[in-house]
């Protein structure tokens, strides 16, 4: 899958968690997710549980724990896909 | 503080557990002198009471002399549950006796920040300061330090709701990972649940009402899954706080203790 791909599907997936739709909108690799996408700490783990689901990858709790940026996300999952 | 039930999964930096280490003998010495304060103020100034404190401290007690890592997840009502739940669970002579006995507290990083004085009495009344809301790393960091202690025999206190419950009921929607991780990775890990809740306390607040009485359920969990990675985390968590809901279910029936 191809990165872009994978950055279409993880936005789609954060759409529900994030609440500033605007950040959401001019979403890059950079942007982080709690601090730019304002998604609720507690919550960042149902995203990661929805690329497990999307993707059919399965995430450990330490590399969840990297995920900081939309692009962290995008890395492990083509990192799992591969 | 040497480990007893070594798991992977929680690395533990060693000056992590040397501060640690440090951190609990400094909080052992000063104990005869905070815990009866923290107490007297609880007890006399504030007027709070507990219903049936010797029923639960005897119940504490037993838990205890079981060596095996004891984790307290309690609902979050007000900025002090940590207290009257230390204050519930041994008379201040027996924290200060057996001061493992006393939980390990998870204040906001925060508040604890904000001043020295903060700084100095977190020190001191076992705390290990969490960033809320932040960087997952960082949090991890802090679940390593919490496992250690389990493992090395200390009682921890956490509440699994990600502050105090804004509906004043057990919300299992804004549950965090943190407890379920920690009894993953700490081997052998029981849980004891506790609800605790003024008799005047109708939603969340600052501090509970003067000259309240509480009632402080108990029950205790050993929580299992068959799931892998951040599943199992929430899988446990997710049991624990079930068992809260419950246990409010049962305090709001007029059931509990």
């Amino acid at each position: 899958m191809t990165e872009e791909k994978i950055l279409e599907k993880v936005v789609d997936i954060l759409k529900p968690y994030a609440k500033d739709a605007d950040a959401l909108a001019g979403v890059s690799l950079d942007t982080n997710i709690l601090s730019g996408l304002k998604v609720n700490s507690a919550r960042l783990v149902d995203v990661v549980l929805a690329f497990e689901d999307v993707f059919g990858i399965e995430v450990a709790d330490d590399d969840a724990d990297k995920v900081e940026t939309v692009g962290d996300a995008v890395r492990l999952i083509q990192g799992k896909l591969a | 503080m040497g480990s007893r039930s070594g798991s992977p999964g929680l690395g533990e930096g060693a000056w992590s557990r040397r501060a640690l280490a440090v951190q609990l003998a400094v909080g052992r010495l000063a104990a005869p002198v905070w815990v009866p304060l923290v107490v007297f103020l609880m007890r006399f100034v504030l007027r709070w009471r507990i219903r049936d404190a010797d029923r639960t401290r005897a119940f504490y007690a037993k838990l205890l002399e079981d060596r095996r890592p004891l984790l307290v997840v309690a609902n979050h009502l007000t900025m002090v549950d940590s207290a009257v739940i230390g204050w519930g669970l041994g008379s201040a002579a027996g924290h200060v006796r057996r001061h493992r006995g006393l939980p390990w507290n998870v204040p906001l990083q925060r508040r604890v920040e904000s001043s020295w004085l903060w700084r100095t009495l977190a020190y001191v009344m076992k705390c290990v300061p969490v960033p809320r809301g932040g960087d997952r790393r960082e949090v991890a960091q802090v679940l390593e330090r919490l496992a250690h202690l389990l493992r090395c025999g200390e009682a921890v206190l956490m509440f699994p709701e990600s502050g105090r419950s804004r509906s004043g009921r057990v919300d299992p929607e804004v549950t965090a990972d943190g407890v379920g991780r920690l009894v993953k990775e700490v081997e052998g890990c029981r849980v004891l649940c506790v609800y605790l809740r003024g008799d005047a306390q109708r939603t969340w607040s600052n501090l509970p009402a003067r000259g309240d009485t509480f009632t402080i359920a108990t029950r205790v969990v050993e929580p299992r899954t068959e799931l892998r990675g951040l599943r199992a985390s929430r899988d446990l968590a997710t049991q624990v706080v079930r068992h809260l809901v419950e246990m409010e279910r049962d305090y709001l029936d007029g059931r509990a203790p």
